[in-house]
């Protein structure tokens, strides 16, 4: 165990050590730009996960707190005029403006499960896509300007990068602590029967909130930065449908309701859809898409990760026969490499 | 503990392979072009999304403008390479493929995208590395109020549009002018704009404003709009329209409400040629009227021979060739002049020749920035549909206008 | 103003018609496979060129051309079933179906594009512009026969649900998978049918869609899909009859304060569905609508 264990360190040394050099080896701003969108997909993937994954209620209206995230930046930044790392300052609040937001919609929505669910958090996305193009304050259809970053043009994109990788850090520590903490393991009792949870005295109504209001948090900082990067902020762009199926696709793609699954799916789906659009011309690059989607959804069903691990666990099962031990893992532990998604 | 330690290895070995592509992707283009080489330009296209029509559209024009451009003997000497990469109309990726462009493919100039809302974001990114940004879709307001100094807009600004029109409505005399007016207007940075302008200036002429309301864009269908504004029965209807469905809708709305207004100018729409034609019928266009800066029968030899080149290339009719054509092949044409004059591929300078008041030739007509980039020589005209042709109306007193259709002829069915 | 409001509702209502027509197949698939179908408004769209290419390419009228769109898209359902939805099981099926038909629909929006191209292309028949005056005003042809055939098709769908073998195996099937297997039914055959008539049922709302609209890309299905995922929810778990009233509510209360304020109506349309599913989680019409018998 303690073998595994400083493997495990060790192997997160190497990650975190080649996310801090990574803007060093590769100057190239192509390379970096790639890297800072994913990065802001991972935060939001994870944080997405850190909801939905663990508590089983889909969000299909995260984009709603991104884009609160963003227009609090745009606007906060045009009229308190910070630019540059004092604009950064400004992440924080946008989170928590996010988080205030997160309350009622929370609130109201999650009184409903499952497709109803799913389908209140999508009219949620269109009524705030709608107050964007409608109210003043944010620019209404015509938008709003950042300022442009005063940084300089050859390692412009660095300090976005290394705020990216900070908060994805972060987050994924974060869902890390929340996963093995006792009000973790309340957000999987809801997810596996929350009648039963709350049977069982989970208060569940606060539980659920609470994970909702700290996934919209992070997700509303992510929505500020990536709106201070880009430099405009239009209704359609930062309230943008595709967002929130990106974040989804992620968190299955990878595995849902694991640490490492949202991480895994957006740093994989993200530089490929960009790479994939940048090679193709038109609609190819959808039908491929739609291709890769479905091979995935079809192959590996509950995600890379959990798939991934349970042909190890099978692969170890037998090797164990072999030494005539009894099967190497408590049934616990294989609902764990399951990436939990045992709700019978 | 073995799946974690699988999930870190796997987590670390991604990390590892996405950092091996994004290696490869940076040194795939690192020898820039030399004097030989041809002259490489980028541009960033919606050729799928929201924008596709449009971006397709302009990646005609561009290619148009380089196949005529080579086959002259190129610019300096040198033959032109066009590199289009699709941004599939999301801004995230249109600032992956200018950056990509500029610091991978190393092209020597930038062309812009379609629409403002991807010009502004591209822009910048342009400007963080000293580009010239010539464009010819990014004419709204948002993209002068960045106050950027190398953006250049070689097309008409868009605020001004509907100017002639109600010019041409100050010079009737009081008694033949409308008496009512409606402006229903789609909630965009393009329509709401020029319309609203409109309709304060055309109030102080004594039309009563019966109607005005901006509604929101993409909703599936217009009745209840069409039927309010049917309702109000105004004599003039100024549509503050994006495209070819939102007034085909207000048509059929009309039609079904036995309406039919004596004047009826749409913002965009009728300027899509067969398109247009294709979606309300080529009997019930006539009489539509719609502002822009360019028609396929544009009494220019550049342009007729542009016109003839498109058709040449990708079939069909005059008619068919958009506006967007020639707004994409002005920019490339004042790109070229920019470049022969300073003899330079270099941001700065071009940036200075482009400011310096010079007037430049496009298809569209005459060129001359001011310092925010606006093009101050773009003259507005008003388009209208007679007889299954597209002609030039107004303003009256301009070469190759026609006598404008005053009233409207009822719809056809 | 009286009269504005008389506008307003006879087009809320006929508009609720269409979308009621537009949503039948979802809903029928929602509620005998608990199936979202997020494909259905490129589903919609599909069945829009469809008609298109018969009515506009090979003359054929846009009624007599159901005869071959229907039959056509109920073909395509099926397939799409079997390809990608079938192999789906166990826990994660509910999302990971949706997650299938959202790549479906990637696909057919490429294809759309691969073989119509990005440039609006509209239908416009002459049913389109005609309309007949009842009652001082003006109601058009086109939402008379969408209304109509919603009408129609959900009936159609009672009588195959409550009055056939079949339906009643899909019934049962709806009700409790295992038992229906227990009792000699071919579910996975049941469930493709299902499916396959719930995609060709949705060549007709393309064909009324398509009508209407006065352009459409393939991107349009975009603009379709929450609006009928919030009809069907707001109706309650697959009850057809309620998606139709639930339309006519939704479009009508758009249409009613788009007098006033159309930048917000459209608001009102999804605020009007979240206050309901608030007070009443289980949508207008819940699952007794199906479940009785």
């Amino acid at each position: 165990m303690t073998a595994q264990r400083t493997l495990r360190a060790a192997g997160l040394v190497v990650l975190l050590a080649v996310v801090a050099v990574f803007p060093l080896v590769f100057t190239n701003p192509t390379a970096t730009l790639f890297a800072i969108d994913t990065l802001i997909f991972v935060i939001v993937a994870s944080a997405w996960n850190m909801f939905s994954g663990f508590s089983g209620y889909l969000s299909l209206g995260h984009a709603v707190f991104y884009g609160t995230g963003a227009y609090f930046m745009a606007v906060a930044a045009n009229d308190w005029h910070m630019n540059g790392s004092a604009a950064f300052e400004l992440l924080p609040l946008a989170g928590l403006v996010a988080a205030l937001i997160a309350v009622p919609v929370g609130l109201i929505a999650l009184r409903v499960r499952r497709h109803t669910f799913v389908v209140i958090t999508i009219a949620f996305f269109f009524i705030a896509q709608l107050a964007a193009s409608n109210l003043s304050v944010t620019g209404g259809s015509s938008g709003l300007i950042l300022p442009s970053p005063p940084f300089a043009s050859a390692t412009f994109n660095n300090p976005f990068y290394y705020l990216a990788a900070v908060l994805a850090v972060l987050t994924v520590a974060l869902a890390w602590l929340v996963r093995r903490s006792r009000y973790g393991l309340q957000l999987r009792a809801i997810r596996d029967d929350e009648d039963r949870a709350a049977g069982l005295g989970v208060r569940t109504m606060p539980v659920k909130l609470s994970a909702l209001v700290l996934s919209a948090f992070i997700t509303g900082m992510a929505g500020a930065l990536w709106v201070y990067f880009i430099g405009t902020a239009y209704p359609m762009f930062v309230f943008d449908p595709l967002f929130d199926l990106a974040v989804v696709l992620m968190a299955f793609f990878g595995g849902l309701g694991t640490i490492a699954g949202p991480v895994l799916g957006a740093l994989v789906l993200e530089p490929a859809q960009q790479w994939l659009t940048l090679q193709t011309t038109g609609y190819e690059s959808e039908i491929l898409f739609g291709a890769l989607f479905l091979v995935i959804i079809l192959f590996l069903p509950r995600g890379v990760l959990p798939t991934a691990a349970e042909y190890l666990t099978k692969g170890r099962a037998v090797l164990a026969r072999r030494r005539e031990r009894p099967p190497g893992q408590s049934p616990s532990e294989l609902a764990e490499s399951r990436g939990g998604s045992s709700r019978s | 503990m073995a799946s974690h330690r699988a999930r870190f290895l796997a987590l670390g070995m991604t990390a590892v392979l996405a950092t091996g592509v994004l290696a490869a992707c940076g040194s795939s283009g690192n020898s820039s072009a030399s004097s030989k080489k041809p002259i490489l330009i980028g541009a960033s296209l919606s050729l799928t999304g929201d924008f596709s029509a449009d971006g397709q559209a302009y990646q005609r024009g561009y290619e148009l403008w380089a196949s005529y451009v080579n086959s002259h003997g190129g610019i300096l000497g040198r033959k032109v390479k066009l590199i289009i990469k699709n941004d599939n109309s999301s801004p995230t990726q249109v600032d992956t493929n200018y950056t990509d462009l500029i610091t991978v493919d190393h092209v020597n100039l930038v062309f812009g995208p379609f629409s403002s809302l991807l010009t502004a974001p591209s822009a910048e990114v342009a400007h963080r590395y000293g580009f010239a940004f010539v464009e010819g879709a990014g004419g709204a307001p948002i993209v002068f109020s960045e106050k950027l100094p190398n953006v250049f807009d070689v097309s008409l600004p868009v605020a001004n549009e509907l100017d002639p029109f109600v010019d041409w409505l100050k010079s009737l005399p009081a008694s033949q002018r409308p008496k009512t007016a409606a402006y229903p207007m789609a909630n965009d940075p393009f329509a709401t704009p020029q319309v609203q302008l409109a309709q304060s200036e055309m109030q102080p002429l004594g039309i009563k404003t019966v109607y005005s309301k901006i509604f929101p864009e993409e909703v599936p269908d217009y009745l209840p709009n069409a039927d309010l504004v049917a309702h109000a029965n105004p004599d003039a209807v100024v549509l503050g329209s994006t495209d070819v469905p939102t007034v085909a809708s207000f048509i059929h709305g009309f039609e079904q409400q036995h309406f039919n207004p004596k004047i009826f100018i749409a913002a965009a729409g009728p300027d899509q040629g067969a398109a247009f034609t294709s979606a309300v019928g080529v009997a019930n266009a006539d009489g539509m009227m719609v502002p822009d800066a360019w028609y396929p029968g544009y009494p220019s030899a550049q342009s007729q021979a542009m016109v003839k080149a498109y058709v040449a290339k990708y079939g069909g009719t005059a008619s068919d060739v958009n506006a967007d054509v020639a707004e994409a092949y002005s920019v490339g044409q004042v790109t070229e002049q920019a470049v022969e004059g300073t003899h330079s591929f270099e941001g700065s300078k071009l940036i200075a020749y482009l400011h310096s008041g010079k007037i430049f030739t496009s298809v569209q007509g005459p060129v001359q920035f001011n310092h925010l980039g606006e093009n101050v020589k773009a003259i507005a005209f008003i388009f209208q549909w007679q007889d299954g042709k597209f002609v030039q109306v107004l303003p009256a007193n301009a070469k190759g206008s026609v006598k404008i259709l005053y009233p409207k002829p009822h719809w056809a069915s | 103003m009286g009269s504005e409001i008389t506008y307003a509702i006879a087009a809320g209502v006929l508009g609720g018609g269409v979308y009621a027509l537009m949503a039948a197949g979802l809903t029928l698939v929602f509620g005998v496979l608990d199936i979202i179908n997020v494909a259905q408004g490129i589903l919609v769209v599909l069945g829009a060129y469809l008609s298109y290419v018969l009515y506009r390419h090979l003359h054929i009228n846009l009624f007599v051309g159901l005869l071959i769109t229907v039959p056509a898209m109920f073909g395509i359902g099926v397939v799409i079933y079997w390809l990608f939805i079938r192999p789906l099981r166990g826990s994660e099926r509910t999302s990971m179906t949706l997650l299938a038909c959202f790549a479906v629909a990637l696909i057919i929006e490429g294809v759309l594009y691969r073989e119509f191209g990005s440039n609006y292309v509209s239908i416009n028949a002459p049913v389109t512009s005609a309309s007949v005056h009842v009652l001082g005003i003006y109601l058009p042809d086109i939402y008379l026969y969408g209304f109509g055939l919603a009408v129609l098709t959900i009936v159609a769908l009672y009588l195959m649900l409550y009055r056939t073998g079949f339906g009643r195996s899909v019934r049962a099937t709806m009700q409790n998978q295992t038992a229906a297997r227990l009792i000699g039914i071919d579910v996975t055959r049941v469930s493709a049918l299902t499916f396959g008539i719930g995609t060709g049922v949705t060549a007709i709302g393309g064909m009324v869609y398509g009508s209407i609209s006065g352009g459409f890309t393939p991107n349009s299905g975009y603009d379709l899909i929450s609006r009928l995922l919030a009809i069907v929810i707001l109706a309650g778990l697959g009850s057809i009859g309620g998606a139709l009233a639930a339309a006519v509510f939704m479009t009508t209360a758009e249409a009613l304060v788009d007098i006033w304020q159309p930048t917000w109506a459209v608001a009102v349309f999804y605020l009007a569905m979240i206050i309901i599913l608030a007070v009443r989680p289980s949508g207008l019409f819940g699952r007794r609508a199906v479940r009785a018998q």
